[in-house]
C-alpha cells in the first residue's frame, strides 16, 4: 500500500460516520457483554488462588465437608505451623532463598560482564565466542540433565548446595544476548568521552553502562530469580536429603507422601507461591513492559 | 530472527578515524601509538579476559561439554554402580524395544498438539480483546499474566486438588448442574487434556503479552483505510493483524513448542506418567529410565532423541514461516 493512497484516505476517515439509530444502546450492550466475558475469564485465572487461600486456612474436616468456595469461618493457622515446624518448610524456604539468591546474583553479574565485553569491547575472537554462546541457545535444558548429572557426580558435588545452582550461576546465554542488545544502544559518544578521560573498562561499565541499563538488568534479575525459585527437575535429581531440599522438591514429595492431606499440601503451596506473588506485585509493571525487551526479532 | 552483524561502529572508534583508514584502530594503547596489530590485539584480549571468563567457563562446562558427554553416554552402558562399558548402538535400539520410546514420542507429540494450537489461538484472542482503548483493561491484563510466574509444582498441587474426583471444585460445580464429573486424572483419555489445560492456563497470559505488544505496534491508519474500503472486523484481523504479527507468531510458536516438548513438573505431580503409561512424555521417561531404573546410557539415548525431535520441529517452523510473505511496515 503506497503512502499516497494512505494519506488521501486518512482525510476520508476523519469525516463523521453516519450512526444508525439505537447506536448507543447497542454499544452499551456490547460493552456489558465484553466486560462480563473478561470478568468470567478473570475468575478462571484467579479462581485456583482464591480457593487455595480459603482451603489453606481451614482444618482438614472442613475441606472435606464444605464446598471449596466457602471462605474459612476463622483464621485457622495450624496448617502453616505444621508445615513450617514439623514438615520442614522452614528449611525448604531457607534453602530455596539461599540457592536462588546465589544463582540470581551470579547470573546477573557474570552475564553483565560478558554482555559488556561482547557489546562494547573489541578483541580477537569476540564474534567466534559470541557465536558459540548463540549456538548453545539451541540446546534444550532437558537434554543436558543426564550429562550434567554425570559431571556433578565426577566432581563429587552431588547432594550439595553447589550442585543446585552451579550450572546456572556463571551467566545465561539468553540473558547475555538480551543485555548485549541493550548495551549496544547506549550512545558511543558517552563511552568514547570516558575512554578519552582514561576511564578503565570496569569504571565505564560500573559508572555509565549499568546506570543506563536498569530496565534490562531488572529483567535479567527477574528471569534468574523466577528460574531459580521454580526450578524442579534439576534439584530433584541432585539432592536426596531433607536438609538440602528446596521448596519445589519438599512440596512435591510432601504431596505424594501425604495423600489427601489437602490442608497441609495446599498451605505448602501458599508458602511456595507467596514470595513469587510479592515479586509479581512489586514488578508487575516492569514484567509487562519488559516483554518488549525480551522479544528477539 | 537473530541477526548477527558487526556493530556499525566498533568501540573506541570515531567517525573520522574510520574514514581515514577503513580499519578499526586500537585505542587500548592510546592514540597514535603505532603498535603492532598483533600486540595490541593481545592487549585487547587480555583486557577482555576477566569480563568473558566466568560466562565462558559456564557455557563450556555446563552447555558445550554436556552435549559432548551426552553423545558419549548414549553409546555406553552405565548403571552408576560399576564403570561404564561400551554399548555401541544398543541403547538406541533398546529404547525402542524395551523403553517405549515410540510411545513416549507419540504421547509427547499428542501433548504438544493439545497444547500449542489452543494456547496460541487463545492468547491471540485475548490480545485482540485487550487491544482497545477502554477503562480497566490493564487490570485484566495483569490478572491474565499472574499464572506465568507461579511455581509450576505448587500450581500442579493445587490443580490436583481442583480436579480431585470427590473433593475437587470442578466436579463440585458439575454436580451442581446435575452432571457426575469424570475421574479426570485417573482416566487414560482425560488425563492428558487436563495436563494440557493446566499448562495453557499457566502460559496463555504470558503469550498474550507478546501478541498484544505486536498488535499495538501496527499503525492505526491501516485499519482506518480498511474500514473505509468496507472491511469488517474479521477481514481486518485476517488481512491486516495476522500478516503483520508474523515474526511474533514465529517467536511465540518456536519458544512454546520447545518448552512443551520438555514438559515435566506438572506431569510429575499430576500423573507421574499414568494412568498406566498414558501421559509418559519423553522428558518423564528420561527421568524414570535414568533415576529409577539406573540405565543412564539409555536415558542419554532418549535425550538425544528428544534433542532431535525438538531440533526438527524448530527448523520446520522456521522453514514454514520463511516461505510465507513477511510484510514490512514503517510507522
Amino acid at each position: 500500500m503506497s503512502g499516497a493512497t494512505l494519506s488521501s484516505r486518512e482525510g476520508a476517515a476523519r469525516l463523521p460516520k453516519p450512526r444508525p439509530a439505537g447506536f448507543l444502546a447497542t454499544r452499551a450492550a456490547k460493552l456489558t457483554i465484553f466486560y462480563l466475558l473478561l470478568t468470567a475469564m478473570a475468575f478462571v485465572f484467579l479462581g485456583p488462588y482464591i480457593l487455595t487461600l480459603f482451603a489453606a486456612f481451614k482444618p482438614i474436616g472442613k475441606i472435606f465437608s464444605e464446598p471449596a468456595w466457602t471462605p474459612p469461618s476463622s483464621l485457622y493457622l495450624k496448617n502453616f505451623t505444621y508445615d513450617f515446624e514439623s514438615a520442614g518448610f522452614y528449611r525448604f524456604l531457607a534453602n530455596t532463598a539461599l540457592v536462588t539468591g546465589a544463582l540470581t546474583i551470579g547470573q546477573v553479574v557474570f552475564s553483565t560482564l560478558g554482555a559488556y565485553a561482547f557489546a562494547r569491547m573489541n578483541f580477537p575472537g569476540r564474534d567466534t565466542i559470541f557465536w558459540i554462546y548463540l549456538l548453545t541457545l539451541m540446546v534444550p535444558n532437558a537434554v543436558t540433565i543426564i550429562p550434567l548429572y554425570a559431571i556433578m557426580r565426577e566432581a563429587h558435588l552431588l547432594n550439595t548446595y553447589w550442585a543446585i545452582f552451579l550450572p546456572y550461576v556463571f551467566g545465561a546465554p539468553y540473558t547475555i544476548f538480551l543485555m548485549r542488545q541493550f548495551f549496544r544502544n547506549i550512545s558511543q559518544d558517552v563511552i568514547d568521552a570516558a575512554r578519552v578521560d582514561g576511564c578503565s573498562e570496569w569504571r565505564i561499565l560500573a559508572r555509565i553502562v549499568v546506570p543506563l541499563s536498569k530496565p534490562v538488568i531488572v529483567t535479567a534479575t527477574l528471569i534468574a530469580f523466577v528460574f531459580g525459585w521454580n526450578n524442579f527437575l534439576w534439584p530433584l535429581i541432585v539432592t536426596n536429603s531433607n536438609n538440602l531440599y528446596v521448596l519445589t522438591i519438599g512440596l512435591a514429595y510432601f504431596n505424594t507422601n501425604m495423600d489427601a492431606q489437602w490442608n497441609y499440601s495446599l498451605a505448602g503451596s501458599v508458602i511456595t507461591l507467596l514470595p513469587m506473588a510479592l515479586v509479581f506485585a512489586i514488578f508487575q509493571r516492569h514484567i509487562i513492559r519488559s516483554i518488549s525487551i525480551t522479544q528477539i526479532r | 530472527m537473530t541477526k548477527l552483524e558487526a556493530p556499525a561502529r566498533s568501540p573506541g572508534q570515531t567517525r573520522a578515524e574510520r574514514r581515514r583508514d577503513g580499519r578499526p584502530p586500537n585505542r587500548m594503547l592510546g592514540r597514535g601509538s603505532g603498535a603492532h596489530v598483533g600486540r595490541s590485539g593481545l592487549r585487547a584480549f587480555l583486557t577482555a579476559v576477566p569480563f568473558i571468563t566466568p560466562s565462558f567457563f559456564g557455557v563450556v562446562m555446563f552447555l558445550v561439554v554436556p552435549v559432548v558427554v551426552l553423545f558419549i553416554l548414549s553409546f555406553e552402558n552405565w548403571n552408576l554402580l560399576s564403570p561404564a562399558t561400551l554399548a555401541g548402538f544398543n541403547n538406541y535400539i533398546n529404547i525402542f524395544r524395551f523403553d517405549g520410546a515410540a510411545h513416549s514420542v507419540t504421547v509427547t507429540l499428542y501433548y504438544v498438539l493439545l497444547n500449542i494450537p489452543l494456547q496460541t489461538a487463545l492468547a491471540l484472542g485475548m490480545a485482540v480483546m485487550l487491544n482497545r482503548k477502554l477503562p480497566a483493561l490493564g487490570i485484566y491484563r495483569v490478572l491474565f499474566v499472574a499464572p506465568y510466574l507461579s511455581t509450576p509444582v505448587a500450581m500442579a498441587v493445587i490443580w490436583y486438588w481442583v480436579f480431585d474426583p470427590r473433593l475437587g471444585a470442578v466436579n463440585a460445580i458439575l454436580s451442581h448442574v446435575g452432571i457426575t464429573g469424570p475421574q479426570w486424572l485417573a482416566s487414560p483419555t482425560l488425563a492428558m487434556p487436563v495436563v494440557a489445560a493446566v499448562n495453557i492456563w499457566q502460559y496463555v497470559g504470558y503469550n498474550m503479552l507478546f501478541f498484544l505488544a505486536a498488535l499495538q505496534a501496527i499503525p492505526k491508519q491501516l485499519y482506518e483505510a480498511a474500514e473505509i474500503d468496507g472491511a469488517g472486523p474479521f477481514q481486518q484481523f485476517f488481512k491486516i493483524s495476522l500478516p503483520l504479527i508474523n515474526s511474533t507468531m514465529l517467536f511465540v510458536l518456536v519458544t512454546d513448542v520447545i518448552g512443551s516438548f520438555q514438559v515435566f513438573d506438572t506431569l510429575y505431580v499430576l500423573t507421574q506418567g499414568g494412568p498406566g503409561n498414558a501421559t509418559e512424555v519423553l522428558n518423564l521417561r528420561i527421568y524414570q529410565v535414568a533415576f529409577m531404573d539406573f540405565r543412564l546410557g539409555e536415558a542419554a539415548a532418549l535425550s538425544v532423541l528428544l534433542f532431535a525431535v525438538i531440533l526438527a520441529f524448530t527448523i520446520g517452523q522456521f522453514l514454514f514461516f520463511k516461505n510465507r510473505t513477511t510484510y514490512e511496515y514503517s510507522a
